[in-house]
């Protein structure tokens, strides 16, 4: 990326953040949601004014909780990436599958990176939502 | 003049360290590339004050410390390391190291630390040509330069670890070797034969200088290391996940070390578990067709008190060397 971002420049970032299909969420050290892109708004049903400010485990209380805050508290603390793998955890939140034709996956499985945001100390995590279940579906016996 | 001694195993550091002292600071300049060099010199009048490396072979910092003090030598020694563990500072202090100062060693900080302890005025005569002369007959290699960049990163990578674990961490000198892929189960890890394995491997990519990073776990230890972690795995899963976020913590550790010394930024893929409860020849399976020669930069972590080990191996493409030793120049001049 260049040095300097002009501002046309930064709405095309925030477009291509909207349209990439991964899921892209950033949340503050309370958990709350401040970054909520259309990936996640659309496999979730939840729309950015829905999901704005509101902690992610009210939202999501399937979420393993003690796990995703040991993750969350490493990267904070150590400023280091953390990352979930589908074969150990095959979700971080239940997204049901939708492909209804040639799906052959009940759910979503899920790889996550957690990314720890610009700051002295960390103040917000990045998490970034990759769908796996082609992976996960060709892995299959 | 003072005498000076700088103790430090790699050429790259010394000449950085060289590099960063004050211009106008007289002193008489020697060199030292263990403990025990520098202790022969100190015995000799050379050095009234020392900047001391921990992590080198022969006699490490801690030794030569503890021997200063055990021949009753004088000598005011000021320790420039990249093992930045809290705990690497507290022992330091108290085998009577004056200050602790992190590498690469930045001019101001020496600066203002040889000021602090009085051992510079910066209102004296400007004198020392002696500095110049050592700088150029210091001729430092790529594997020196790549031990040394890699050296102060694992000492990164290691003060996160004693962090986490609230353990020590016992740092080795860091090996470079370039090898056939061939020969690579056989040179890295001969010693460990019958032993099993977890293995989680990570791509890294930045610049086109591209590799792998591979972290072993010895099987027999992953129980005491969840001890350790405070963690109880119920079951297989949750040991793996235990083995990934502490590989996470090191690998990224590591790599962000040296791309910050390369000025760079690596793109990291997902780790993979490679292999649990396998031997090494399970575990490595190289990709014979398309890799001839890898750089192989090797750093075993011990946690003192325990019986635990990782062996943390960052693989480089033949492709990437050229690009490496290109980034890495400027260090080398």
């Amino acid at each position: 990326m260049p040095a300097q971002i002009d501002i046309k420049e930064v709405h095309w970032l925030l477009d291509i953040v909207q349209c990439i299909d991964v899921g892209v969420v950033v949340l503050d050290r309370q958990y709350r949601v401040e970054v909520w892109n259309a990936f996640m708004e659309n496999h979730s049903g939840l729309g950015p004014d829905q999901v704005q400010g509101r902690s992610l485990f009210e939202l999501f209380p399937d979420i393993d909780r003690p796990w995703l805050e040991r993750k969350v508290e490493s990267v904070v603390q150590l400023g280091t990436r953390a990352f979930s793998l589908w074969q150990q955890r095959p979700y971080l939140m239940r997204f049901k599958s939708y492909q209804p034709i040639t799906g052959q996956a009940d759910f979503m499985y899920q790889n996550v990176t957690l990314l720890p945001l610009a700051g002295q100390p960390v103040e917000h995590v990045c998490l970034v939502i990759y769908d796996m279940t082609a992976a996960a579906v060709a892995a299959q016996p | 003049m003072i005498p000076l001694l700088v103790c430090d195993d790699s050429n790259m550091a010394r000449k950085q360290l060289i590099r960063a002292l004050p211009a106008e600071w007289p002193v008489t300049l020697s060199q030292a590339t263990n403990g025990e060099e520098a202790l022969a010199l100190i015995r000799q009048g050379q050095g009234q004050v020392m900047l001391l490396d921990l992590t080198m072979p022969v006699l490490d910092g801690y030794q030569t410390l503890a021997a200063l003090r055990a021949e009753g030598l004088s000598s005011q020694v000021i320790v420039v390391s990249g093992d930045v563990q809290e705990e690497a500072v507290r022992r330091v202090r108290e085998l009577g190291a004056l200050a602790f100062i992190k590498k690469p060693a930045d001019p101001e900080i020496l600066r203002q630390t040889l000021i602090e302890l009085g051992l510079f005025n910066p209102q004296g005569t400007p004198a020392a040509q002696a500095q110049a002369v050592a700088l150029s007959d210091l001729k430092v290699s790529f594997r020196d330069a790549l031990r040394e960049v890699s050296n102060v990163a694992m000492g990164r990578a290691a003060a996160l670890l004693a962090k986490v674990l609230g353990v020590f961490v016992q740092l080795p000198v860091p090996q470079v070797n370039i090898f056939e892929v061939s020969e690579l189960h056989m040179t890295l890890l001969d010693a460990q034969r019958g032993e099993r394995f977890s293995a989680i491997c990570q791509g890294f990519i930045g610049e086109a200088i591209a590799g792998e990073a591979l972290l072993l776990f010895h099987d027999s230890e992953v129980e005491d290391m969840a001890r350790l972690l405070g963690w109880q795995p119920k079951n297989e899963a949750q040991t793996s996940e235990m083995l990934l976020d502490l590989a996470s913590i090191l690998i990224g550790a590591c790599l962000a070390g040296i791309a910050e010394q390369l000025d760079l930024r690596f793109s990291q893929g997902h780790p993979q578990l490679l292999g649990q409860h396998a031997s090494l020849d399970q575990i490595i399976q190289v990709n014979r067709q398309r890799w001839r020669k890898t750089l192989a930069v090797e750093i075993s972590y011990s946690l003192e008190g325990h019986a635990i080990h990782f062996d943390l191996l960052l693989l480089f493409t033949e492709d990437s060397i050229k690009r490496l030793t290109a980034k890495i120049g400027y260090l080398m001049e």
